[in-house]
């Protein structure tokens, strides 16, 4: 058994996560010498990163950055940096964090994200990172690329297609430009097969949470996807998720859930509170709940195949979860539900996030409807905790759980 | 005219329309192009906030929805919008119009719901082809929803029609500009609301014969030319060559913003006492400038693809240019129009007005243009103090205090 059972708490704590630890160290410092040399891009969550890797060309992630500042609750203090500076309190917390990390780095945890020498924006999560990036170009000097990928209303059109490929171009263009680099045609299909490679392994991974017991809960997985999102590409990033997939494996083969005692089973929604995670999923374990899948994690999903990797990139990248509209999100949340065995759901309406939070009324409505499980909006933010009403969520989930325990 | 009062006459218009048997397509975003939609003899509409309107979204919209889309909602929920029988939404333009356009769909699937997709950002030609497609499906949709096929013809005289509002409009901005008492602010902002309300014949004719006065005023001054030429130099956004007399009353406002109204905006600036009515002497705004300085489309050609290089060619609108050129244009506009103050209006929860706003203030402070930040919803609901904001603003440039 590879578990390391806490007998004190309600949780298992995954052993491949000091793994994942030494990854994104390794990660980060890589990040801090690619941007010594000029050679480092800021780039969002969705960007095909498959194409500046590459090239050459070192990435940091400015979301999973996000991600560090809430966690560490340093959220507030740097999103004031940014309100002093006139951003208001009702835009993007990742933004904020970012821009007044941008300024204060000296107050940020890990000092901040090294300086970038470009900044690569995709629009396929969000409006928001093209203006985001655009507020923190003024502030670095580094020019921005966005690749535009515009939502998608049902099946992807030839027009679309030769759109984002057209983008595509442009982008090796800027990169080989901005960073005298080019596209080897060997060394692009070697990361494109293993970023595929990854996120083949990452879906086995979340599959495997339609066990009961589940082997994962959402705050592992929240843990487990900062790879598959920052650093596809590389062959150590493939090997994490190879010992993940293990671990997961063998807790599925011993009967051994994520949680000690399993009763409910629930559907996360949007991305979570990082600054409270940990604390929500330990009280909910502690009664038993478990959320064997989430819209969030599962987000990252697709290959990369074919002879023109390029047209597959713009097929990939223009259908993901968050640039389609509200009818897929409702299939997706059902589907999950049905295949994951799910008692309800719980939809996260996070104030600073439009793109995933809007809508959440109505698709809680239809989801219900479709599949007979009850849900509850809470609402909050993922970075700035002063947006958040603990005791109004914990009153919320408590009259989901009354229904289900 | 009071913004309630363009309201009602919208509304009458609108209601005689439909009487005719005009069926009415309801539009919120200032690109959308009208003259595809005339094409198909139907009536293009701009769905105004209505400030009046009872909040009736909590069932499907947070409250960090973006004010603007929390009062069109409003106003379908209170069926306050009896004369559309169709809406057309802009994509990629916005998360908050993007997501509405779902929500509506769903809450409301008797209602014919198109949307408009466009491209992002500085994508050179791709882009024109991609947006001309876009327009091809529109049409395509157009014609399946209301039977009614695109008509050459008839789009030929829509581009004749919205050019020669556009032109005229144009032309009443740059005389505003040199010849503040040539025409009020609130004149042209009415003639641009009336206009998008309901683009017809008689808008125009009307709008003739103002621009005929101006011209008058304008002819005894001696500045017919240069008003020519200024209007010209905003077109083509070349400023550096502009000159104005020396005589020009002062303090010159300049508002700048996204989807804020500008008759809206000139009303609440009229109501203050002692405000010159000379102050205002342009502005940025969505369905003002931005909307009013479009390049004409051409007549040749596939009228898809020439819509597409129009709508394109539309100057500062966020979703077709990078901030840095947005931001050059300002600099340009405030020193070679030689404007005192900015005011920088940003609607609550609206993403690019929000993160647009703390970069436009920088600007205006580089080339020593004192500033006053207006967050404003489509209701007004703090009124007094915005009057309050905007008094006190013009008493510092008027008496040379910090702003």
């Amino acid at each position: 058994m590879s578990e390391k059972v806490k007998e004190e708490k309600a949780y298992r704590v995954l052993e491949s996560h000091n793994f994942l630890q030494r990854v994104m160290f390794r990660y980060m410092l890589e990040g801090h010498a690619a941007s010594e040399e000029g050679k480092l891009a800021w780039v969002t969550s969705g960007f095909p990163v498959e194409i500046p890797v590459a090239m050459d060309v070192g990435v940091s992630y400015p979301e999973q950055y996000g991600a560090i500042v809430g966690s560490e609750k340093a959220g507030p203090k740097l999103c004031e940096y940014a309100e002093e500076l006139g951003y208001s309190q009702e835009l993007c917390s990742y933004a904020r964090a970012s821009i007044g990390s941008v300024k204060h780095p000296e107050e940020s945890p890990l000092e901040g994200l090294p300086a970038p020498q470009a900044l690569l924006a995709c629009n396929n999560i969000c409006g928001t990172v093209l203006r985001w990036y655009d507020a923190i170009s003024q502030m670095t000097g580094a020019p921005v690329f966005l690749l535009d990928t515009p939502p998608l209303e049902g099946e992807q059109m030839p027009h679309h297609i030769a759109y984002v490929r057209h983008g595509l171009d442009n982008l090796v263009s800027f990169l080989s430009k901005q960073f005298g680099t080019t596209l080897e045609e060997d060394k692009f299909r070697k990361v494109t097969d293993l970023s595929t490679e990854t996120i083949g392994i990452w879906t086995q991974c979340l599959e495997a949470c339609k066990n009961k017991p589940s082997p994962l809960n959402c705050a592992d997985r929240f843990l487990a996807m900062a790879p598959v999102v920052a650093i596809r590409g590389r062959d150590y990033t493939l090997e994490y998720y190879q010992t993940l997939l293990n671990e997961v494996n063998d807790r599925v083969a011993n009967g051994l859930g994520a949680i000690r005692d399993e009763k409910v089973r629930l559907l996360w929604d949007n991305i979570p509170p990082w600054f409270r995670v940990f604390r929500i999923m330990g009280s909910l374990a502690k009664r038993g709940v478990v959320f064997p899948a989430d819209t969030y994690t599962h987000a990252w999903t697709g290959s990369i195949k074919g002879e023109d990797r390029m047209d597959s990139i713009a097929s990939m990248y223009s259908n993901v979860y968050l640039n389609k509209g509200l009818e897929a999100k409702v299939d997706k949340m059902c589907n999950l539900i049905k295949n994951y065995d799910l008692d309800g759901f719980v939809m996260f309406s996070v104030r600073s996030c439009k793109r995933y939070s809007l809508g959440q009324l109505v698709s809680k409505e239809l989801v219900s409807e479709r599949t007979g499980v009850p849900g509850v909006v809470i609402e909050g933010d993922m970075v700035d905790s002063r947006l958040q009403n603990d005791a109004q969520i914990e009153t919320r989930l408590d009259a989901l759980l009354e229904m289900l325990l | 005219m009071s913004n309630a009062q363009a309201t009602e006459q919208s509304e009458r218009i609108l209601k005689q329309l439909v009487n005719e048997g005009k069926p009415i397509l309801g539009y919120v975003y200032p690109h959308t192009p009208l003259e595809i939609i005339m094409a198909h003899g139907l009536m293009p509409a701009l769905l105004y906030a209505n400030p009046t309107v009872m909040g009736s979204y909590e069932a499907s919209l947070q409250t960090f929805a973006c004010s603007f889309i929390r009062n069109m909602f409003s106003q379908r929920v209170n069926d306050q919008l009896p004369y559309v029988n169709g809406i057309v939404f802009p994509g990629n333009t916005c998360d908050s119009l993007q997501n509405l356009a779902d929500i509506w769909h769903l809450r409301f699937p008797q209602d014919k719901v198109f949307r408009l997709t466009y491209p992002a950002g500085n994508q050179g030609e791709a882009a024109v082809q991609y947006f001309a497609e876009e327009l091809r499906i529109f049409s395509n949709a157009l014609e399946d929803a209301y039977g009614s096929p695109f008509s050459d013809a008839t789009f030929r005289q829509a581009v004749d029609l919205v050019q020669q509002f556009r032109s005229a409009v144009q032309f009443l901005y740059a005389a505003r500009l040199l010849q503040p008492s040539s025409v009020p602010y609130h004149r042209i902002a009415a003639f641009v609301r009336e206009f998008h309300s309901a683009p017809l014949e008689m808008v125009v004719d009307e709008l003739r014969a103002t621009v005929n006065d101006v011209e008058h005023g304008l002819a005894e001054a001696g500045r017919i030319d240069s008003t020519k030429a200024l209007q010209h130099a905003l077109l083509e956004r070349r400023l550096e060559d502009v000159s104005l007399p020396s005589d020009l009353p002062t303090p010159r406002i300049a508002i700048v913003g996204g989807m804020t109204e500008p008759q809206a905006i000139a009303e609440l600036v009229n109501a203050i006492s002692k405000v010159s009515s000379t102050a205002v002497v342009f502005d940025l705004l969505s369905f003002g400038f931005k909307t009013i300085f479009m390049p004409m489309p051409a007549f040749e050609g596939d009228p898809f693809e020439t819509m597409a290089r129009s709508v394109l060619g539309a100057l500062l609108e966020p979703t077709q240019e990078g901030l840095p050129r947005r931001l050059d244009f300002l600099k340009d506009a405030l020193t070679h129009l030689a404007i005192d103050g900015l005011i920088v209006c940003e609607q609550s929860f609206c993403d690019p007005d929000e993160f647009e706003s703390p970069s436009l203030l920088t600007v205006a402070s580089e080339v020593g243009v004192r500033t006053v930040r207006l967050p404003v919803d489509p209701e007004f609901s703090d009124r007094v103090r915005l009057e309050g904001r905007i008094q006190s603003f013009l008493e510092t440039l008027t008496h040379g205090g910090a702003a």
